[in-house]
């Protein structure tokens, strides 16, 4: 069951990663316009976007290491698009008793660190100072992350004795809000809230977008990249802000609809799966597209002492919180 | 179809993975994405100008377009002077000290696990 899952679960992630990820940067920049009084461009110009990148000449600068800076891209989109069979996506996920969230935490640095090597390998000056940007912020919001996430099945395993208990498909099937009290449930606030926070700097979105910051290092990590090589990074970007998303509706959201209904099998999963698509959208439109229209571009020390200090000691406080709400 | 591969899963009481598996989707995602990479254009510019190091407006050297690795950090250290900038005066050279602080924070950890 679980090898045919393996060999059909990717085309499966593959296309819905890739097609409403893609999909919802389209609504994000659409949505982005209009905040700004702009019409924008079409819902579909991401699509436009990879179609013509796919069809331009590859650029690999002179003193780059060529097979690195090649091999980079595609490796990013394939470790960012693994997630998706490690997360529920308004059904079972299609690995489900195979990976926990604690091997989802050190898939998502792969694309992150496939980018650095990516940058390093092309030789350039404003891509170097472009990956050096983004390990400062990558050891800057992984502890927070990881903190809200250990804080949360810590709770659960209070409740439940489990020996699955960090599997996404325990923690979406028995939410957290249902069983704390008054404290467990400010707990639960907070660390959603440091988690909203970690999805555009994961992102490297504005106000986070300093590894790219075309305005100061003219694209900085992708400043040498073109062609096919730029589309599998702008893909695997898509699809990290479906896994982002369907992270949090997992941890956070995982209720479905399909129960109220009494329709046939075949209907449940598709109703579910149009219910996750909301959630994400509602999650990546909170936590993207009104945040970058409404922030401007941190430095990266402020990022820095963002994370450090008042997430991590939010993230803290959250964890401090669930504890009180099981020993008092 | 059964579930051959079975026997490489870990499980640590709390979590479980099995890296056959992974591997197996993995290498079924590589084929995908290198499927489309494959279909797009297949031309590699070669223009001399377009692949040489650019900096500051000009075309210049390999040597001087390198970045230094001292730069890395740079923003971690400056948010962090608070703790950085005490730290680095207990960095005497004289391992007398070093010995010295080694030992304290092993105490603290003997009274700290010892009591819990």
């Amino acid at each position: 069951m679980y090898i045919l899952r393996s060999v059909l679960g990717p085309f499966v992630v593959a296309f819905i990663g890739i097609f409403f990820g893609l999909l919802y940067k389209g609504v994000d920049r659409i949505l982005h316009a209009r905040m700004q009084k702009r019409v924008g461009p079409p819902v579909t110009q991401p699509f436009l976007d990879v179609r013509k990148l796919l069809i331009k000449e590859n650029l690999v600068p002179e003193n780059a290491v060529d097979w690195l800076f090649n091999l980079m891209p595609v490796l990013s989109l394939v470790s960012v698009t693994s997630i998706l069979l490690y997360i529920p996506l308004g059904f079972e996920p299609l690995l489900s008793t195979k990976g926990d969230l604690i091997l989802i935490l050190y898939l998502l640095m792969l694309p992150a660190i496939c980018l650095m090597v990516g940058a390093f390998a092309s030789s350039s000056p404003y891509a170097t100072v472009g990956a050096q940007r983004e390990m400062v912020m990558m050891i800057s919001y992984e502890f927070p992350l990881a903190v809200t996430i250990i804080s949360m099945v810590w709770r659960l395993s209070k409740v439940h004795a489990a020996s699955n208990l960090f599997t996404l498909e325990y923690i979406s099937t028995h939410p957290l809000w249902g069983e704390v009290g008054v404290f467990g449930a400010i707990g639960l606030v907070i660390l959603l809230v440091v988690l909203l926070t970690v999805i555009p700097v994961e992102l490297s979105r504005v106000p986070f977008d300093i590894p790219e910051a075309e305005s100061e290092i003219a694209g900085g990590l992708l400043a040498e990249y073109s062609g096919k090589n730029l589309a599998m990074f702008y893909m695997s970007d898509a699809v990290k802000a479906i896994v982002m998303a369907g992270l949090v509706v997992a941890l956070f959201f995982p209720y479905t609809i399909s129960q109220y209904f009494g329709w046939p099998l075949y209907l449940e999963y598709i109703i579910d799966f149009a219910f996750f698509l909301v959630k994400t959208f509602i999650i990546v439109f909170v936590s993207v597209t009104v945040v970058r229209t409404a922030f401007a571009r941190y430095k990266i020390d402020q990022v820095t002492y963002v994370f450090w200090v008042p997430v991590t000691v939010a993230s803290l406080i959250g964890l401090l919180l669930l504890y009180l709400d099981v020993i008092l | 179809m059964m579930d051959l591969i079975d026997f490489g899963t870990l499980e640590t009481g709390y979590g479980v993975w099995n890296a056959l598996y992974w591997l197996l989707s993995l290498g079924v995602l590589f084929l995908i994405v290198y499927f489309i990479y494959w279909r797009g254009e297949k031309t590699v510019k070669t223009s001399k100008d377009q692949g040489r190091p650019f900096l500051a407006g000009s075309v210049t050297s390999k040597e001087k377009t390198h970045v230094k690795a001292s730069n890395v950090y740079w923003g971690f250290t400056e948010a962090l002077k608070g703790y950085y900038v005490p730290s680095q005066k207990g960095h005497t050279g004289n391992v007398n000290d070093y010995i010295s602080w080694f030992i304290l924070v092993l105490a603290v950890m003997m009274i700290l696990i010892g009591g819990l």
